[in-house]
């Protein structure tokens, strides 16, 4: 018997299917995947316009996420100014929002007869929607919150004095971000942006709406993976597969940070 | 020619009075006890907080001035300061810890090779501020400050997390800086044998208490 205080009998019962509903899933396309044929599967030429696609257009997402986002993270941890939480708020909206009505709404928004796409159309010429631009739009749309939510709350942790002493050793406020803010947020800021890549990565629903579907310009993985489902194709399994290999190694790469930098947030 | 501070600070229900000047060349000790405002006396000189009202000045140049509205960033101020506890960027080494205030040329100046001997740094100077000690970290927090470029040096109870013997050793080494130092010091402590040892002033925060606390620093 382990000595020390005891849980409460039955709790890893209760615990199990949680971690069953997760694990088991993973497991079954691991399992089902057929091994011989998934570099073929991965390689051809759909999977492979989908995946550069995919990594193109959510490393500028990512990329966005971090020159946009890093002053919205800071601004919200460091200065108190009007609609703050009204501005938090809508940040992290796409977290919570089902990501096709987000796309939806990109669609009314940006689209050719849309509020802001209708004006770049007439007055620029510019059409957005089922357009690459369109997939690393959605992709922002959905991810960038992760990046924001996860950075204020590693700005929140900077000491105080610690920016303060470097003010007063000579360094104006960009030098003072530059070299020391940054510097003492790095480990927060990689989890960061590995999780806005991975979840950029695996955007579905609001590049549907948003982007569409076309092979070869909009069809990234995850698209890509539901045509060759709704196709009775093979390559649907392995890259499946892929992405799945891509989340678990992410999760291993960050083994926990961004969970506690979440929480530190929360507190 | 001197640090002149008069200025009302009001946090709360908390209301700091502060009337200083101090000549170049000397040496003010501030003591009083813990909250009485004692290092928000040090952040406001430094530029970290603004007076709520009231007027600081360093020969004649305005630091911070509430009827004109007038306020130079810290890093304009020309201000050098040890914080509590050392206040030094985690992730940087020693070394560029110790050169914040300079830039990387510094390293290869006699006053930086002095410094670093003066404070017995040679052994730490590429290690990273969480693998020291408390008393190695103010040894080089002090040594940042001493290099640094600065009018005004601020010290915030600089030998607290000591032990006996880096005590001495720190206590001295201010003692032989001071001596040389043309600037102002202004030196917050608990410790009334340091006081004696370092200050060549000395003023005490005394607190009012009423509806709002007050605390006033007079010399």
């Amino acid at each position: 018997m382990k000595r020390g205080l005891s849980a409460p009998r039955g709790l890893w019962l209760i615990a199990l299917p949680t971690v069953a509903i997760v694990i088991v899933p993973v497991l079954a396309v691991f399992w089902r995947t057929d091994w011989s044929s998934f570099l073929n599967s991965i390689s051809n030429e759909t999977s492979r316009t989908a995946l550069v696609l995919s990594l193109r257009t959510s490393l500028v997402a990512t990329s966005l996420a971090l020159v946009f986002g890093t002053p919205v993270a800071w601004l919200l941890a460091n200065r108190d100014f009007k609609f703050k939480s009204l501005v938090r708020a809508f940040c992290v909206l796409p977290m919570v929002l089902p990501p096709v009505v987000g796309g939806v709404a990109l669609l009314f928004a940006f689209g050719r007869r849309g509020v802001v796409g209708a004006r770049l159309d007439e007055w620029f010429g510019i059409q957005l929607a089922f357009t690459e631009t369109a997939a690393i739009m959605a992709q922002f749309f959905v991810a960038a919150p992760f990046f924001i939510l996860v950075m204020e709350a590693a700005f929140d942790q900077v000491d105080r004095r610690i920016v303060g002493a470097a003010r007063t050793f000579g360094a104006g406020p960009w030098r003072t971000f530059v070299t020391v803010t940054l510097g003492l947020v790095r480990p927060s800021l990689l989890a960061a942006l590995v999780l806005t890549w991975a979840r950029a990565l695996g955007e579905f629903g609001a590049t549907i709406a948003f982007a569409g579907n076309t092979a070869g310009r909009t069809q990234t993985v995850p698209l890509a993976v539901y045509s060759q489902l709704e196709s009775g194709g093979d390559d649907a399994l392995a890259l499946s597969t892929l992405m799945m290999i891509v989340s678990v190694s992410v999760l291993i790469a960050l083994r926990g940070r961004w969970v506690s930098a979440l929480r530190r947030g929360g507190q | 020619m001197s640090l002149e501070i008069n200025c009302h600070l009001r946090r709360g229900k908390f209301n700091l009075e502060v009337h200083l000047t101090v000549a170049p060349g000397a040496v003010l000790a501030i003591s009083g006890e813990n909250g009485s405002g004692k290092t928000s006396t040090l952040d406001m000189i430094a530029g970290l907080l603004a007076c709520t009202s009231g007027k600081i000045s360093l020969n004649g140049k305005v630091f911070d001035d509430s009827t004109t509205s007038q306020f130079v960033q810290p890093e304009l101020r020309g201000v050098a300061t040890v914080f509590q506890g050392g206040g030094l960027f985690g992730h940087l080494t020693v070394e560029k810890n110790v050169i914040f205030g300079r830039g990387a040329a510094y390293r290869n100046t006699p006053r930086f090779d002095s410094a670093i001997e003066q404070f017995n740094l040679a052994e730490l100077l590429s290690r990273k501020p969480s693998t020291l000690s408390g008393g190695q970290r103010q040894r080089v927090a002090l040594a940042r400050a001493f290099l640094a470029p600065s009018e005004v040096l601020l010290l915030d109870e600089p030998t607290t997390s000591l032990d006996a013997t880096s005590r001495d050793e720190v206590r001295r080494a201010m003692k032989t800086f001071f001596e040389t130092y043309n600037g102002v010091v202004v030196l917050v402590s608990h410790d009334d044998a340091e006081i004696a040892e370092l200050a060549t002033n000395v003023a005490r925060i005394t607190i009012l208490r009423g509806e709002n606390t007050t605390a006033v620093l007079q010399d």
